[in-house]
């Protein structure tokens, strides 16, 4: 009973609402409103009249709204269908594909006594420390390797990133018992049965948090793309974006548009609610998803010491 | 002999690692290999092996225009230092502003909108910017009555590209950080409080020593990329535009432009082994230096 009177007390102390508290949260406040106006512009505009946004310009508080903008976006619904297509493919398959072979690769860093390990530990890290750069990627991949147009560039390359194999090791490390790993042995499981039976769905959060940021990662790519990508039918949503701004250029400049944009805008000059609108549909699913892996952020991302 | 023994015992876990090592080794380290461009005088149809070496002819030609390598050079290294030492104080203030606040469901929404910033895609970004800065629709000019061609003025553009970057950044950055404070004993609070130190002294004395590591692994880590940039900021948020170059053109997007117009490959290609080995140089400096200090908080 006691015990309960002093925890209660606590709870009222610790939430004890001072004018500090009172100013700090309103700092915050307003920092979050300022980070939120971009987001919303970008909602408002594409619901804004096209008339308005021709007359008046972009504006928080337009005179007149309108479905229109999304209605031109489904218009040139083939290329957008693909691109989603695309990019829904590119981000599933590389976070499934990235995950296993980052977890895997993490798990072994964390057995002592596995006589490859240091090596493996260096091999991971040197690429954070030191890379080809851009033109001599981009030379390898498609001069020597022959990769252009290839879809699984988008994937491949990606697919190990330094950091979030030593996120996966450290939380092994941390919050994955060594006991159970144990008892599994002694109960005669192989290497293969303890990783994927026990360890790995104890990961949860930290999947769940490096998932999201792999997912994030593809979803966001327009570089690979840009570089490497040809066919219309490779085209991610990033690209689509770029090809949509090129065509606003070229129009403003009377020059010939490229025959992408013009597939997927079907000849008709883009509108600029219809350009918000497409931004809209392109980052939407990301802000949706986030909240769900919000809790997973703080507990998964343990990243502890680089070094060992 | 041994070596191998407990190598073949072990030979299950060479095989979980091994996709992990060929992806490393042929989308990476070949890569790496490929800087040696820097001293051949590339020619797409020979391919890399084939084309012809030219020694330093290519460093040559990059001293000899020495104002454009000079100027790229400097902005790349200008908005480094801007983005991670502002980029830094704001991470770590807002990660303490919101492990101290105790208004904890609204702080949940608060962190969420923090964050999604750094979701956004500087491809969709870069409509958003234009949305504020168009020069006949954007909002700016039309709030304030204004006819400032922004995309044509270079003068405005560090402090642009700054405040994205902050925008697009700061939230995601904070979390990493909020990560690590989340992990303190509340009882160190609890006693510093008994001892009669106020909010700032406790945030002073414990919680900023206990962000040190973190800060340092990450200071050291983005040494390793201080000629690398963030090249959708620079590339995509500025539209590529030309009159804004002089403030706004870095080695990388330097780099992408002459990949596409298939131009200045020696130049580039120098460029390249510039920005890699350079990098790679100061982070083993940067690490020694924090050794002398802290052998615990360097990186190797």
């Amino acid at each position: 009973m006691l015990k309960k009177h002093t925890v209660l007390k606590r709870i009222i102390h610790d939430k004890k609402i001072t004018t500090g508290q009172i100013a700090l949260l309103t700092v915050m406040l307003v920092a979050a409103i300022m980070t939120a106006i971009p987001i919303l512009f970008v909602f408002v505009s594409a619901f804004t009249d096209e008339n308005v946004l021709a007359e008046a310009g972009y504006g928080l508080f337009p005179s007149k709204l309108s479905l229109n903008g999304f209605n031109t976006v489904f218009k040139y619904e083939k290329q957008l269908l693909i691109s989603y297509g695309v990019t829904i493919f590119v981000a599933f398959s590389g976070t499934v594909f990235g995950l296993l072979v980052m977890s895997m690769y993490g798990y072994v860093l964390t057995r002592r006594d596995f006589p490859l390990r240091k090596f493996l530990t260096v091999f991971l890290i040197i690429p954070m420390l030191f890379s080809g750069g851009q033109l001599s990627s981009y030379i390898v991949y498609t001069s020597l390797y022959h990769m252009k147009d290839n879809i699984l560039l988008l994937i491949l390359p990606q697919s190990m990133q330094t950091l979030y194999v030593i996120i996966l090791r450290t939380y092994i490390v941390s919050s994955v018992p060594r006991e159970l790993m144990d008892a599994a042995k002694i109960d005669g499981a192989g290497e293969y049965t303890t990783f994927f039976r026990i360890v790995f769905p104890l990961m949860k959060p930290a999947l769940a948090a490096v998932g999201f940021m792999t997912a994030a990662m593809y979803w966001n790519d327009w570089q690979n793309a840009l570089l490497f990508m040809e066919s219309n039918t490779k085209k991610p949503l990033q690209l689509l974006l770029i090809d949509i701004q090129k065509s606003i250029e070229t129009i403003l400049s009377n020059r010939n548009i490229p025959p992408s944009a013009l597939a997927a805008m079907q000849g008709r000059i883009p509108q600029y609610s219809a350009t918000m609108a497409t931004v809209v549909v392109v980052i939407v699913p990301i802000m949706l998803a986030y909240p769900f892996f919000q809790k997973y952020f703080i507990k998964g991302l343990t990243l502890g010491s680089v070094k060992e | 002999m041994n070596f191998m023994k407990r190598l073949w015992k072990h030979r299950a876990l060479a095989v979980m690692a091994l996709p992990g090592f060929l992806i490393l080794f042929f989308f990476d380290y070949v890569a790496m290999g490929g800087l040696i461009l820097a001293f051949k005088n590339f020619d797409y149809r020979l391919g890399i092996w084939n084309s012809p070496w030219n020694g330093l002819d290519n460093f040559k030609f990059l001293i000899a225009s020495k104002s454009v390598f000079f100027t790229i050079t400097r902005n790349t290294l200008i908005y480094y230092a801007i983005f991670t030492v502002l980029g830094m104080l704001l991470e770590v203030s807002l990660a303490i502003a919101m492990d101290q606040l105790v208004f904890k469901r609204i702080g949940k929404v608060m962190q969420s909108i923090f964050v999604v910033p750094a979701f956004i895609s500087f491809t969709a970004v870069q409509f958003i910017v234009y949305a504020f800065l168009s020069p006949d629709k954007g909002m700016i000019n039309n709030l304030f009555g204004l006819s400032t061609r922004w995309y044509l003025e270079a003068e405005y553009w560090p402090m642009i590209l700054t405040i994205v970057k902050m925008w697009s950044s700061t939230g995601y950055g904070a979390v990493l950080f909020l990560s690590v404070l989340a992990g303190i004993d509340p009882g160190l609070y609890e006693s510093a409080q008994i001892d009669g130190a106020g909010k700032w002294q406790q945030i002073w004395h414990i919680t900023l020593p206990f962000l040190k590591p973190m800060v340092t692994v990450m200071l050291l880590l983005s040494v390793g990329g201080i000629l690398h940039s963030d090249t959708g900021l620079f590339y995509q948020v500025t539209r590529n535009s030309g009159p804004l170059y002089d403030t706004t053109q870095v080695l990388d997007s330097y780099i992408l432009n002459s990949v596409f117009h298939n131009s200045n490959f020696g130049f580039t290609a120098a460029a390249s082994f510039f920005q890699s080995v350079f990098g790679a140089a100061l982070i083993l400096i940067a690490n020694m230096i924090v050794r002398k200090i802290n052998p615990e908080n360097a990186l190797f």
